[in-house]
């Protein structure tokens, strides 16, 4: 596959509506952090090991392809920014190894579901994202991907500390799940405080998605585990999959009570939202990102009928200025990205309202 | 501004501190601010704490940005330096990164103070390489569990209890080498 097919405007495969418990939990990712024995890694190594570790690495995975899993492989250096930064957005790959310029390289399957980052902080990470709530499905892909590369790759491992990893955060299992929420309820009526402290007493971090400092934006929260040593893979996974779940309950708790305590102010909400997103000239990334969570909610709770969430999925990733830009074909300045922004939305969103009045025509009839 | 501790010199230095989302703001002088320890301590914040500070600070050692209370420091093992990228247990806790793989083996003894502070142990369990399960993975597990409790009694200063862990920690370990055997 040429680069192009990654870069095209579509919602990723690992954001499709059909997973589990889909309207809260929008998408699972698990990552694997490995090194290689005898390479120091990449904060210190040399051009030539830099090189060396990464066509051991693609080697190893282009020789895994098959009709299941099928690897395209790109250099990062050769890569223009904005294509990069289309990629991170797509969270295909992370903002650190669109840094990077020494030997680093992404392999990344068709489906886009497996990602391989090859010289990011570590020689290799392994991640894999799927849609809606799959933490298990999406560890024992990424295991099973991670048992055919030690065949072939000479891990770093030690007895005492696991598999060894430049940060001592990731040392032990290397592994690192995490859920992506969309939690407007908790967020409005303020839980969403107590629940993050929650969190960090358990041993997870909540984010934002769309990179550091965004925590509140479309009201979209990460929740990953924070320890990677001294327990193991089942109890980490089983741990952020009890908490993933008591969140979703109290969310649908949160959003019971507010339909019944405040219905008409959601429905005008919601429609706010909607007719913002629909008509507007101008939207900033933050604008857009409310407005979305809005509709989103609205379709959720019923308000809101006609908007299917893959559309909505869709323009959550579009609305980040990397795809905004691409839309337009060149670089902008972040007051002309508003107006794209707010055209490429009102876009996407019409394709819908032209059948949805069609639809309208003929209920009147009738 | 008055030292809010001495309340004679001049406040120079501004201690910001979060605890549970709760920011407060503390001014002292140079002296007294010198014989606060604590970690999670920040003198002169400007901006976002860097990362690698943020480490340092989890690790229990203060990052003075002046840059002239250095001696205050404990010594911490000068000689040692990994002899595959040449990485000081310093340089790690400035950049909160390791250079190479043999840094764990040449920090080993450092690393699991270090340890108890971000992880859940300091013993790994769970997949290695080419041994997808191990039968002794139970015990593995008891003794890490032992080890923090262990690490919990020292810090509440509870010695008895320290005693009969280790104790039990030392048998488990027995029982680990003599391949599941409880050799007396």
């Amino acid at each position: 596959m040429n680069l192009e097919y990654f870069l095209k405007s579509k919602a990723p495969g690992w954001m499709d509506d059909k997973g589990i418990d889909a309207d809260i939990v929008l998408s699972t990712r698990v990552r694997l952090a490995r090194n290689l024995e005898g390479s120091r890694f990449p904060l210190s190594f040399t051009e030539q090991e830099a090189q060396q570790v990464n066509d051991m690495i693609t080697k190893a995975a282009i020789s895994l392809n098959n009709e299941e899993l099928n690897f395209s492989n790109f250099t990062i250096s050769e890569m223009p920014a904005l294509q990069r930064q289309v990629l991170v957005e797509k969270h295909l790959i992370s903002p650190l190894l669109a840094k990077k310029e020494k030997s680093a390289s992404v392999l990344i399957s068709n489906d886009e579901t497996v990602s391989l980052m090859v010289n990011e902080e570590d020689h290799l990470r392994i991640q894999c994202l799927l849609p809606g709530l799959q933490i298990s499905e999406a560890y024992s892909k990424a295991e099973k991907l991670d048992s055919q590369l030690e065949k072939q790759l000479p891990y770093a491992f030690n007895e005492q500390f696991g598999y060894l990893t430049s940060c001592p955060t990731n040392v032990g299992t290397g592994l690192r799940a995490s859920v992506m929420m969309h939690l407007p309820a908790l967020t409005m009526s303020k839980q969403i405080k107590v629940v993050t402290q929650m969190l960090a007493r358990l041993g997870m971090v909540v984010r934002g998605i769309y990179g550091e400092g965004s925590e509140n934006l479309g009201n979209i929260y990460q929740i990953s585990n924070q320890m990677t040593l001294g327990k193991s893979e089942e109890e980490i996974l089983q741990d952020l999959q009890e908490v993933t779940i008591q969140i979703i309950k109290n969310e649908r708790g949160a959003r019971e009570a507010l339909l019944k305590n405040s219905r008409i102010v959601l429905e005008d909400r919601f429609n706010r939202s909607l007719g913002t997103l629909k008509y507007a000239r101008i939207l900033t990334t933050e604008e857009a990102a409310a407005c979305l969570s809005n509709v989103r909610l609205g379709v959720d709770m019923g308000i809101i009928q006609g908007v299917p969430l893959h559309i909505l999925n869709e323009c959550m990733i579009l609305l980040q200025p990397g795809f905004v830009q691409q839309y337009a074909g060149t670089t902008l300045q972040a007051n002309e990205r508003d107006i794209y922004r707010a055209k490429l939305l009102r876009e996407k969103l019409n394709l819908k309202n032209q059948k949805l009045m069609e639809k309208g025509e003929e209920r009147h009839d009738v | 501004m008055i030292c809010e501790h001495c309340q004679e010199r001049q406040a120079t230095v501004t201690v910001t501190q979060v605890v549970n989302g709760q920011k407060s703001e503390k001014h002292y002088c140079e002296i007294c601010a010198q014989n606060f320890h604590p970690f999670n301590l920040d003198f002169h914040k400007e901006e976002q704490i860097p990362i690698h500070q943020l480490v340092s600070n989890l690790f229990g050692l203060p990052v003075w940005n002046s840059g002239t209370q250095e001696k205050a420091q404990p010594v911490i093992q000068k000689s040692a330096q990994c002899p595959t990228c040449g990485f000081t247990f310093r340089r790690f806790l400035n950049e909160g990164k390791f250079g190479c793989a043999q840094c764990y083996e040449t920090f080993g003894k450092q690393l699991p103070q270090v340890l108890t502070k971000i992880q859940a142990g300091t013993s790994h369990v769970g997949k290695a390489p080419g041994k997808p399960q191990r039968p002794d993975e139970t015990i593995r597990k008891e003794i890490a569990a032992a080890r923090e409790k262990l690490q919990k009694a020292i810090v509440e200063e509870r010695f008895e209890d320290a005693a009969t862990l280790r104790d039990e920690i030392r048998d488990m370990e027995r029982k680990l080498e003599g391949g599941g055997v409880d050799t007396p």
